[in-house]
């Protein structure tokens, strides 16, 4: 299921999702081209011309779809900007490259009848292994209103994102688990006390890349999702020059309050990024809990 | 002098052998001049070695001698043949230092346990329950413990309550734990608590607030189901109790008298945020209810979760503001400022309904309503990278800069009486 989903997605930038709409749109269409994805590569830099600027002011454009000025405080805004960090996570991520929200600066959104809702979010993150701060975030979220879960659409880039230079971490990361003779396996990351042990640290990091997948594909504007814990992780042998892993994760959907888990399949190298290539839901009650020393 | 005297028999005692065993103080009142002199003379007598405490001067004044057990007879003689008045302070000087040297040892004993406890590390509830005996063994004038009530499991919850006398002070209301996956929580409730124990007498902040409120401490709001959180399941938030059907526990956070069963809360026994079949169903929230309303003057209401980084107000079972809301966002965007300070950690501020979601039957609602103006809740650290599985050396920087969020509170609640 997941892997047609990836290939979907993956397709995604090259195809406008954005709905047609009535009047007046060319400032809005202005923004969305400002904002899209060239060829699924990351437009990482926002030139914008004064134009381009205004027509990302929220302005009243049409009394039928008015643009709604949100409090950075409350938690549309802050659920948004989830579902733009699990975005960014993903397509960004890496062992050594994590982003967390910092701060919300500003947030808007807009009723689309018939359609959903959108979201413009500006933002910083933060980069957990280099403690690095990316201001300029700009994402657009779209939660289409669907029976059912659909995952939400989403824009987004942020000035000076390639700052973050992680890529001879993650290739001296890449050769040392290439070389090792045997599969590396890990369980309960963190454990209870919240300690993760150095070398499992990348491990972490990448189940936490990966289930931003999972956490984006879920994401709707009732949910705040949240990997809580690693239950364990193991690398499946590979023929190709990606490493493979096998992990259960534990996500933490704040609104609910439940723990839910999920058995994913991670492929990953420097150059390629992070791919989920199989997910799948497992019951409530499937495994022993994780349970403290 | 009488200090330094002391203090140097005592050290004699400390690292010698029993020096003083039968020895006696006596308190003498001359009446006159001529008895004053009498015991000057006294004085010259080295044969009696008499160690004068207070030495005669003037009739005014009394006169404590440390006589030794050969000589006391003959010195009650002498006072009593030439009319003296004396009377006996320490009937044997060598009992009284026994007693210091056992208490001193038993004090020092408790002091290292008290201090020995690793406050940046997550403890077992065996654990907590003696520590929060150590604690109030070594401050019996500041803490006692009491006990609300038993869980639905049978395990006491105890209430450290810090006070330093009065008839019924007005009192601040803090619980951690009431969810027992948030660790972070119940370890910085005993960092506070000792944090409190510590600082009275030495921070002025802290004993100004002492000498007129008290303050009342839950640090496990849910023994039983932190108890299951290290046997069993580390995510576990609920309490343990048995209602229908195959699924335990309530959400002890959305079974408060609070717009119960509203938005928020689920009707789902198997749900994490199940409320319950009724209002105030689980002990454990009737069992603070109860005292609360005992009580009758705690002005001051704190529920502490984690995680998130917020600062709450009510309502949650409604997004409508409650009166005193404006008073309120106030004072919580103070106590974040102030906590903030520290180490730069932000938390936003606002009504529950708005800043996180609709949550009926929540603590702080129940609380605000029943009257209790200040109320508040905290999520602490973080804000998703750790969740509940919050690294064990970030307790104390969560407490540290925790404190100051709730020291502001406290001290706004002193100041703005009602």
């Amino acid at each position: 299921m997941c892997w047609t989903l990836w290939i979907a997605l993956g397709l995604f930038p090259l195809v406008d999702g954005h709905p047609t709409l009535k009047t007046d749109q060319n400032s809005l269409e202005a923004a969305d081209t400002a904002l899209n994805h060239q060829n699924g590569t990351l437009n990482s830099v926002l030139h914008l011309d004064d134009r381009e600027k205004a027509a990302l002011e929220p302005t009243w454009v049409d009394p039928a779809f008015p643009m709604k000025e949100l409090n950075t405080s409350h938690y549309p805004a802050t659920r948004a900007a989830k579902v733009a960090e699990h975005y960014l996570n993903y397509h960004h991520g890496s062992p050594s490259k994590w982003f967390m929200v910092h701060a919300i600066e500003r947030a808007t959104s807009e009723d689309i009848p018939e359609v959903g809702t959108k979201y413009h979010i500006q933002f910083s993150v933060q980069e957990q292994a280099t403690k690095k701060i990316v201001e300029n975030c700009i994402a657009e979220i779209l939660f289409r209103q669907t029976e059912g879960q659909s995952t939400p659409e989403v824009n987004c880039t942020c000035d000076d994102l390639l700052k973050i230079k992680t890529s001879d971490a993650d290739h001296a990361l890449y050769h040392h688990i290439k070389h090792q003779p045997h599969l590396v396996t890990g369980t309960d990351i963190p454990d209870s006390q919240g300690n993760i042990p150095k070398e499992m640290e990348p491990l972490w990091y990448l189940g936490g890349i990966g289930a931003s997948f999972i956490m984006w594909q879920q994401s709707n504007e009732s949910t705040l999702y949240n990997m809580a814990h690693i239950h364990n992780v193991k690398q499946l042998n590979s023929e190709n020059d990606l490493l493979a892993f096998d992990y259960v994760v534990l996500l933490h959907e704040m609104v609910s309050q439940e723990i839910i888990h999920w058995h994913m399949q991670v492929a990953w190298n420097p150059t390629q990024g992070v791919t989920v290539t199989q997910c799948h839901l497992l019951p409530k009650d499937t495994m022993k809990q994780p349970s403290a020393e | 002098m009488k200090g330094l005297v002391f203090l140097s028999v005592f050290l004699v005692a400390v690292y010698s052998q029993k020096l003083f065993i039968g020895d006696q103080v006596l308190r003498i009142k001359a009446e006159n001049d001529e008895q004053i002199s009498i015991l000057q003379s006294l004085e010259t007598q080295e044969h009696l070695q008499l160690d004068f405490w207070l030495h005669p001067a003037n009739p005014e004044f009394p006169v404590d001698i440390r006589i030794p057990f050969s000589n006391v007879q003959a010195v009650k003689v002498l006072l009593e043949s030439n009319n003296i008045q004396y009377s006996v302070l320490i009937d044997d000087v060598q009992a009284v230092l026994d007693e210091e040297q056992h208490e001193l040892e038993v004090n020092q004993k408790r002091e290292r346990l008290t201090k020995s406890f690793n406050f940046g590390a997550y403890h077992k509830l065996e654990t907590i329950y003696g520590w929060m005996d150590t604690l109030v063994t070594q401050y019996p004038n500041l803490v006692s413990k009491i006990n609300i009530g038993s869980t639905y499991e049978g395990r006491p919850m105890y209430v450290l309550k810090f006070s330093t006398g009065g008839n019924k002070r007005p009192g601040i209301w803090i619980d951690t734990g009431i969810h027992s996956r948030e660790w972070v929580t119940q370890a910085t409730g005993v960092w506070t608590a000792n944090k409190i124990a510590t600082d009275y007498g030495r921070d002025s902040s802290i004993t100004t607030l002492l000498n007129s409120m008290d303050v009342f401490l839950l640090i496990l709001a849910n023994p039983d189901g932190y108890a299951f959180t290290h046997s069993n399941n580390r995510m576990w938030r609920k309490t343990r109790s048995k209602t229908s059907g195959s699924c335990i526990g309530v959400d002890p956070n959305r079974n408060w008298n609070a717009g119960f069963s509203g938005p928020g809360a689920s009707n789902n026994p198997c749900s994490d945020s199940y409320h319950g079949p009724y209002a105030q169903s689980e002990v454990e929230v009737n069992n603070i209810v109860t005292f609360i309303q005992q009580h009758g003057q705690i002005k001051s209401f704190i529920s502490v979760h984690s995680y998130s980084q917020l600062l709450m107000v009510p309502y949650g079972y409604t997004c409508d503001k409650p009166a005193d809301y404006q008073e309120l966002e106030n004072v919580g965007k103070s106590a974040a400022s102030a906590l903030k300070s520290l180490y730069g950690t932000s938390y936003q501020v606002g009504n529950i309904c708005d800043v996180i979601y609709p949550a009926s039957g929540g603590s702080i609602d129940w609380s605000y309503d029943y009257g209790i103006k200040y109320s508040f809740a905290f999520e602490l650290r973080d804000t998703g990278r750790y969740g509940f599985i919050l690294p064990a050396n970030q307790i104390i920087p969560t407490a540290q800069e925790t404190w100051l969020g709730l020291m502001h509170i406290m001290q706004y609640v002193q100041a703005h009486p009602y």
